[in-house]
């Protein structure tokens, strides 16, 4: 156990102490008496350690021998003669690397946000309109055997091939196209043709890269004219909209006359059957009537006669004048004051 | 240290420096020319290592790589007298180096005359043909035809042209300005065409409907009126027939029913006692001997 009285040994004292213990154990041979040929030996294997080499998983090698390629290598370790025989480049090849066209991306975000480069994005059309247009293009070194090589040897500055070659194949492409085909359905031909064309295009250059992906992003009008093309698109929904009105009215209407004409002929079905049960009613009854008026007209005659009268001559004001005292009376009688009385006096009178 | 390293480390520099003064390497991207006393002498365009003169020889090198050349865009006038905007570009490289050493020195010399060159050979190019031409049909034959022009022009520069390509081409700002006029009368005439489409469709189906509406009930109003005449038909058969059997007496029947249903209440009614009814107000007749 130490003694917590003592203090603990302090670092620093302690690694002066062995280089003082070094110091004296040289200093008292004199000076550098080492054997000579070990510092050659040493020298030579570091110059010769310093050829390995490390190459990453995104990376490739390509070893040079006093310039000239030589040979390419996998990612992984590998050894190449030190300088100046052999040196190793090591460029990334997959990489996938992007160039945005009529926009850049100002921050990634989110959210992102860009800005539009209108000089790039407006392009004349085939049919000689002008469309803003945007898009990007990924690209990577090619994988196949001479992809690292062609990339690095070349072309001088292949980003700016790229783009350069981006925008001549796009324009090219649309100069092919009509607006409307480049607004609507025509998007995905355009995209596939300018990559092709891209791609070719670099094939030529032999710049060793491939296109991975050529992607429009906005297809618009340009600014100047974008009320208009939103007019046309309002304008078809207004066709939509009148169209759909006339069909609700057609909708609405027609129906209606239909429950109206059944109505009218249910109607006239209604009349013509109450008609022709009326009618046979009234006949039955006529006949029933008739029947027993054969049996005895005599007395029918009467009875209905005088039952009509008795039915009907209490309701009327009845003025009973001789026929003789008629003929003299009738232009005398205050006809308009005897029909003022009431029928029961009237009788009375 | 020792003394006698003192020589060995000399003749290690001697070595190195006069390596560096015999021994020269082309990389894979350069070429090279061996100029002795301001006289080029030899042209290297393969990389590796190469051997020269010391002191009196010295290398030049070039780039052997695909150079840029982009020009500013630049006014040229097209077949139907169309301004156009062009910003071409080129992709070129060194093809002979002493021959470009001798006529334009270095890179910036070669991109002015190419400069000169590909300007010359575009306006001319593209003078023949007319802006639909151009922009459209027969872009890759003209810029193909430039391609070829520049390329045996710039040959006396020790140069080669792999590729003129149009990189924009646009209108200038003016006929810019007529372009997006034209768009614009060109949608608000699609516009209104879509608008009067919805109007004649519109009036289309609702005269239809109105005219079906027309018909629906007419032809019911029509099949109505029929049967109401079946109707009222079959109801003056079944009176005929009924009534028919006896005249007479109908015409006391009904005769009798329409006095009780015409005669309203204060109906005054002059009389006279020889009427059938009130004859016996008058005399009792004596029964009719039968």
């Amino acid at each position: 156990m130490p003694n917590p009285n003592e203090f603990p040994p302090d670092p620093l004292v302690e690694i002066q102490k062995i280089f003082d213990r070094v110091r004296d154990r040289f200093s008292h041979r004199g000076p550098a008496r080492f054997n000579p040929w070990l510092i050659v030996v040493i020298g030579l294997l570091l110059y010769a350690l310093s050829g390995i080499y490390i190459i990453a998983p995104d990376e490739r090698g390509i070893v040079l021998r006093f310039g000239r390629v030589v040979r390419e290598a996998e990612p992984g370790p590998g050894y190449h003669l030190p300088w100046p025989f052999e040196e190793v480049m090591k460029p990334a090849v997959t990489q996938i690397r992007k160039e945005e066209f009529g926009f850049r991306t100002v921050s990634v975000g989110p959210p992102a946000r860009y800005r539009d480069v209108d000089p790039e994005a407006l392009m004349l059309t085939g049919d000689e309109n002008i469309v803003k247009l945007q898009f990007i293009v990924q690209f990577k070194v090619k994988t196949g055997a001479t992809g690292a090589t062609e990339f690095l040897f070349n072309v001088r500055d292949p980003e700016a091939t790229v783009r350069d070659a981006s925008e001549a194949a796009m324009r090219e492409v649309l100069g092919r196209n009509a607006i409307d085909n480049a607004l609507t359905e025509g998007k995905e031909q355009i995209q596939q043709d300018a990559q092709k064309l891209l791609q070719h295009i670099l094939d030529e250059y032999q710049v060793g890269l491939e296109v991975v992906t050529l992607k429009l992003q906005d297809v618009d009008p340009p600014d100047q004219v974008s009320d208009a093309f939103k007019d046309v698109i309002s304008a078809q929904q207004d066709k939509e909209r009148l169209i759909n009105e006339a069909r609700g009215y057609a909708n609405d209407v027609v129906p209606k006359a239909r429950g109206q004409a059944a109505q009218l002929i249910n109607e006239a079905e209604g009349y013509s059957a109450a008609k022709i049960q009326d009618a046979s009613g009234a006949a039955q009854r006529f006949i029933a009537l008739q029947q027993e008026y054969e049996k005895a007209k005599d007395v029918t005659r009467l009875r209905l006669y005088i039952e009509t009268m008795e039915q009907v001559l209490p309701r009327m004001n009845k003025i009973l004048l001789d026929d003789v005292a008629g003929k003299q009376v009738v232009p005398y009688l205050p006809l308009d004051q005897v029909i003022k009385l009431k029928p029961a006096e009237a009788g009375k009178q | 240290m020792d003394r006698r390293w003192i020589p060995i480390l000399l003749l290690l520099a001697a070595v190195v420096a006069g390596w560096n003064l015999v021994a020269y390497t082309v990389p894979q991207w350069e070429q090279a020319i061996v100029v002795q006393l301001g006289e080029p002498v030899r042209t290297v365009q393969e990389p590796g290592l190469y051997f020269k003169l010391p002191l009196i020889q010295n290398v030049l090198y070039f780039d052997r790589r695909l150079l840029a050349y982009d020009s500013a865009p630049k006014e040229v006038l097209t077949k139907d007298k169309q301004q156009l905007l062009v910003d071409n570009f080129s992709r070129w490289r060194i093809r002979d180096p002493l021959q470009f050493y001798r006529t334009v020195h270095n890179e910036a010399g070669g991109q002015s005359r190419l400069d000169d060159v590909i300007y010359s050979i575009v306006r001319e190019n593209l003078g023949r043909h007319t802006l639909r031409e151009i922009m459209n049909e027969k872009r890759t034959e003209v810029m193909a035809e430039v391609t070829k022009e520049s390329d045996a022009k710039a040959r006396d520069y020790g140069i080669e042209v792999t590729d003129v390509r149009i990189k924009r081409a646009d209108l200038p700002e003016k006929n810019e300005q007529n372009v997006f006029n034209r768009m614009r009368t060109e949608r608000e005439r699609l516009a209104k065409k879509f608008r009067a489409e919805g109007d004649e469709e519109a009036r289309k189906i609702r005269s239809e409907s109105d005219k079906e509406v027309q018909i629906l009930t007419a032809e019911a109003r029509k099949q109505a009126e029929i049967t109401r005449g079946k109707g009222d038909a079959q109801a003056v058969k079944i009176f005929a027939d009924a009534y028919g059997r006896d005249l007479d007496f109908y015409q006391l029947v009904r005769t009798l029913e329409a006095y009780r249903n015409s005669v309203t209440d204060g109906t005054t009614l002059i009389l006279s006692p020889n009427s059938e009814f009130f004859r016996y107000l008058k005399q009792l007749d004596r029964p009719k001997e039968r």
